[in-house]
């Protein structure tokens, strides 16, 4: 599905993504855990095509998807999510679904292409959002919402999208915790559906308990890779854990 | 009384075309989140175009070398192609740049593209501009009535426009022009090719403002440089900002106030220093509603709504709601 | 002396000097407000168009010319102040489209108060009649011309100064780069920002009656500088003082070189053209040479 391999990217020396390699199955929910700068935004970053690798390759679907423009990978079926889902602000939440809707995805480049908005993909979008619980919120502008509804409104515009690889950014961060659990099982009905998964979350009983694979990564290289029991038993991930939690306890 | 409908009708023509420039510039800046200060470069490259293809050749005493008297429509057609042209042109040298330098640019172009009218007198005929020209129809009707023939056609081109413009808004590529104002690196998670797509745009509008520049020569019967400075960029920027930016409806409506604003103290007959003196204050009286409505309704007279879609409740919406209350 | 068209490479160097002068002092306030405020202040451009007439006005009052160019110089620092505090305060948290448009509003405000007293005519400051000095056989520069360029670089001088040196110029760069952090360290930022405003559009109405002594006074004073200041601003890179000082040499020079090839109708032009041509190259403009380039993003 998704192969990483032996990227690098640096700034003014930092080595922010040092060869890194990491492998995403189909069907698989794939954790990226790590503490803060430890580069797996940035690695977010450069395999959705915002950053450019100084070295390596991606390659999604058997494609070659090293340094192409972003808006073509994201075409190509892989959705990234960012930290803060603040979506489009001064559009309606349902104008922030049919963006994302493959409707608009086929018919956007003509200004000249029809503008009605065909009944199935407004009762497919406002299903989605009934899931969400943001149907009757749909004619509101995405910046008269609450941050949970935001957030709610990031994973709707990810089900509209249809993506066959989903790239979550702190999917957990801002989640009322005892909404973790729901959170959880509905990435891994979307797995079944056939979705694959990339996510970072600092949540790491969330990562645990959600993904199928663990990469672990510090100071820009990948530390330790495997099932959750494995990543979490690995010497050099407890260090770093237990070295953190330390660390914060004597600030 | 016939002097004062003459006038109305006057004013309402600039008011159309006027409006044209504000909802072509409502599409990139309002619609778009393009801060572009150069609309004007294509309102005067679309005059002079249809000029240079329909104008008689020279006289003894003029300089310019081209006037290919082609018709009316070849004309029209010139000046949206030549327009469209120098969009593209500008818009990929300009589009890559950050907010700010992008908006000096486009001042830059158009300040370099008046100086080019007023320079290069064998395309142009200088200063002195180009004087004389006849309107479309102008032997059908008899002369008296033409303010009213012309009048017509304006609307009619303004309804076109507007209507056009309306359906790009509304349609998926005004959807997502929004989505890249509102949220770039989000719109490219879409699958939007932000430049690209703003291309598009400052095309569409540098093409109808080259033929709202087609109008404002049927309107003024001559072309002179100074019709085509950086004053009339601030004056449709003014117009829809005072209109609501980002709203079809105030763009349309924010060209005539603007002109209301602007010229109805051009009826009161004055003349030599006091004419001056009235000028001076019809541009401060501008600059005065324009601070006003910044600083009290900084999204104009009739801001952007949401866009709302019809559409049947989706089975278990009704659960939703009580589940939530 | 080699002839190259028909200036000399000593007219150039008189002429670049002086309009690189003019053209300093015009842009460095534009600079310090777009640095501490964040905006494009369309309204800087009437400032010197203010100056010029006030100082006119006053000469003709009888005040000898140096007493009407500081007192006119003062009249616009504090006009500044009061529109700094009237109308772009109140709008600050509106954006920085909302600053911008209310500048051009108050640009219109300026340029028709000014038009609607002084008229459409062309004037000229009533200066004695001196001889250019002579150096080596060639026309120097005018006594007038020469003070000009000695101010300039004093004033350029004296805002590096201020702005590294004394406590009110460290508070201003302490503002400009974090509100709320200097706000901590005792700067208080509604004083550091009068002071800013009052400098910046004194600076301004000083420049206006320089360009008033150069050449004439005209209405359209105001515009024409704007759009010339908006070229040197982006040619140093928006908001650096320094970056300024050097684009008015080169875009001063650039154009009096320039102009051996075109025509002397195209002067603004050609200083368009080159903005455009070193921004397409180094979309961060001269700044970014050296690397102080503060990148903002869409």
């Amino acid at each position: 599905m998704l192969d990483v391999s032996s990227c690098k990217l640096s700034f003014g020396g930092v080595k922010a993504v040092d060869d890194v390699s990491l492998r995403v199955e189909p069907g698989s929910i794939t954790g990226l855990i790590g503490t803060n700068g430890a580069g797996k935004t940035t690695l977010f970053n450069v395999i959705s095509g915002f950053l450019k690798a100084d070295a390596g390759s991606i390659r999604f679907m058997d494609r070659d998807i090293t340094a192409r423009d972003p808006s073509e990978i994201a075409k190509l079926g892989i959705l990234r999510t960012f930290q803060t889902p603040v979506g489009f602000p001064r559009m309606t939440v349902m104008e922030n679904m049919l963006v994302f809707s493959r409707h608009d995805r086929d018919r956007r480049s003509s200004p000249f292409s029809p503008a009605r908005v065909p009944a199935e993909t407004l009762e497919a979008a406002s299903a989605i959002l009934a899931d969400f619980g943001l149907y009757q919120k749909r004619d509101v502008w995405a910046e008269d919402l609450s941050a949970p509804d935001l957030k709610m409104l990031e994973f709707a515009r990810a089900m509209m999208a249809g993506p066959v690889l989903l790239m979550l950014d702190e999917p957990a961060a801002g989640v009322n915790p005892a909404l973790i659990e729901s959170l959880a099982s509905r990435i891994r009905a979307l797995r079944d559906q056939g979705v694959s998964f990339l996510l970072v979350d600092h949540n790491l009983k969330f990562v645990c308990n959600v993904c199928d694979r663990i990469f672990a990564m510090a100071d820009g290289r990948i530390i330790a890779e495997g099932t959750p029991d494995e990543v979490i038993a690995d010497q050099k991930v407890l260090e770093l854990y237990i070295g953190k939690s330390a660390k914060t306890d004597l600030q | 009384m016939s002097g004062l409908l003459l006038f109305l009708v006057s004013m309402v023509s600039l008011g159309a075309i006027y409006a044209m420039l504000c909802v072509a510039l409502n599409l990139e800046s309002g619609v778009g989140g393009l801060w572009d200060l150069g609309i004007v470069s294509f309102f005067g490259i679309g005059a002079y175009a249809y000029v240079i293809v329909t104008a008689p050749p020279a006289a003894s005493y003029q300089a310019y070398i081209f006037g290919f008297e082609a018709p009316v429509w070849a004309g029209m057609a010139a000046a949206m192609i030549a327009a469209a042209l120098f969009a593209l042109l500008i818009g990929a040298l300009t589009l890559r740049l950050k907010r700010e330098y992008f908006l000096i640019t486009t001042l830059a172009f158009a300040e370099v593209i008046r100086q080019i009218f007023v320079n290069e007198a064998w395309l142009t005929n200088g200063v002195a501009g180009i004087y004389g020209l006849r309107p479309p129809l102008r032997e059908a009707v008899d002369p008296s009535a033409y303010g009213f023939l012309l009048l017509a056609l304006l609307v009619a081109g303004l309804a076109i426009v507007f209507l056009v413009t309306r359906h790009m808004v509304i349609s998926p590529f005004g959807r997502s022009l929004k989505a890249v104002r509102e949220n770039e690196a989000l719109a490219i998670t879409a699958g939007i090719a932000p430049r690209r797509h703003n291309l598009k745009a400052y095309v569409v509008a540098g093409t109808i403002s080259g033929l709202a520049g087609v109008f404002y020569v049927w309107y003024n019967t001559i072309v002179t440089p100074g019709q085509y400075s950086s004053d009339v960029t601030f004056f449709v920027w003014t117009a829809v900002i005072i209109g609501g930016l980002g709203s079809l409806r105030g763009a349309l409506v924010g060209g005539f106030i603007f002109v209301l604003l602007h010229d109805i103290l051009r009826f009161v007959p004055v003349s030599g220093e006091a004419a001056a003196t009235v000028a001076s204050l019809r541009t401060a009286v501008i600059g005065l509603a324009l601070i006003l409505i910044l600083r009290w309704r900084p999204n104009g007279l009739f801001p952007e709504r949401a866009t709302v879609f019809g559409g049947a409740a989706p089975a278990g919406a009704k659960a939703m709601v009580s589940h939530n209350a | 002396m080699p002839r190259i068209g028909s200036e000399s490479a000593m007219d150039i160097l008189i002429f670049g000097t002086i309009s690189a002068s003019i053209l300093l002092l015009s842009s460095i306030g534009f600079s310090m407000t777009l640095k501490t405020e964040g905006f494009i202040n369309i309204a800087h451009g009437q400032a010197l168009l203010m100056g010029a007439y006030l100082a006119l006005w006053l000469d003709g009052l009888g005040l000898p010319l140096w007493a009407a160019a500081i007192l006119a110089s003062i009249g616009c620092g504090f006009t500044g102040v009061i529109l700094n505090r009237v109308l772009f305060k109140p709008v600050k948290s509106k954006g920085i489209l909302v600053l911008l448009f209310t500048s051009v509003g108050a640009a219109y405000v300026i340029y028709g108060i000014v038009g609607a007293l002084a008229g459409k005519r062309m004037l000229a400051f009533d200066l004695p009649p001196m001889r250019a000095w002579q150096i080596a056989g060639q026309p120097f520069m005018t006594p007038y011309e020469f003070a000009i360029v000695l101010l300039a670089i004093v004033s350029a001088l004296g805002v590096h100064v201020f702005l590294t040196y004394t406590w009110a110029g460290k508070s201003i760069r302490a503002v400009a780069d974090n509100e709320d952090l200097a706000r901590v360290r005792g700067f208080d930022p509604r004083r550091t920002s009068d002071i800013v405003w009052f400098v910046a559009t004194a600076l301004a109405g000083l420049a206006g009656v320089f360009l008033g002594i150069v050449g004439s006074l005209h209405t359209q004073m105001g515009w024409q500088m704007i759009i010339m200041i908006l070229a040197v601003t982006v040619l140093g890179g928006l908001g650096s003082i320094y970056g300024v000082m050097l684009a008015s040499v080169v875009l001063a020079f650039g154009i009096e070189i320039g102009l051996m090839f075109v025509s002397s109708s195209y002067r603004t032009g050609l200083a368009f053209a080159l903005i455009i041509a070193v921004l397409l190259v180094r979309p961060g403009g001269l700044q970014s040479l050296w690397g102080g380039g503060k990148t903002r993003t869409h």
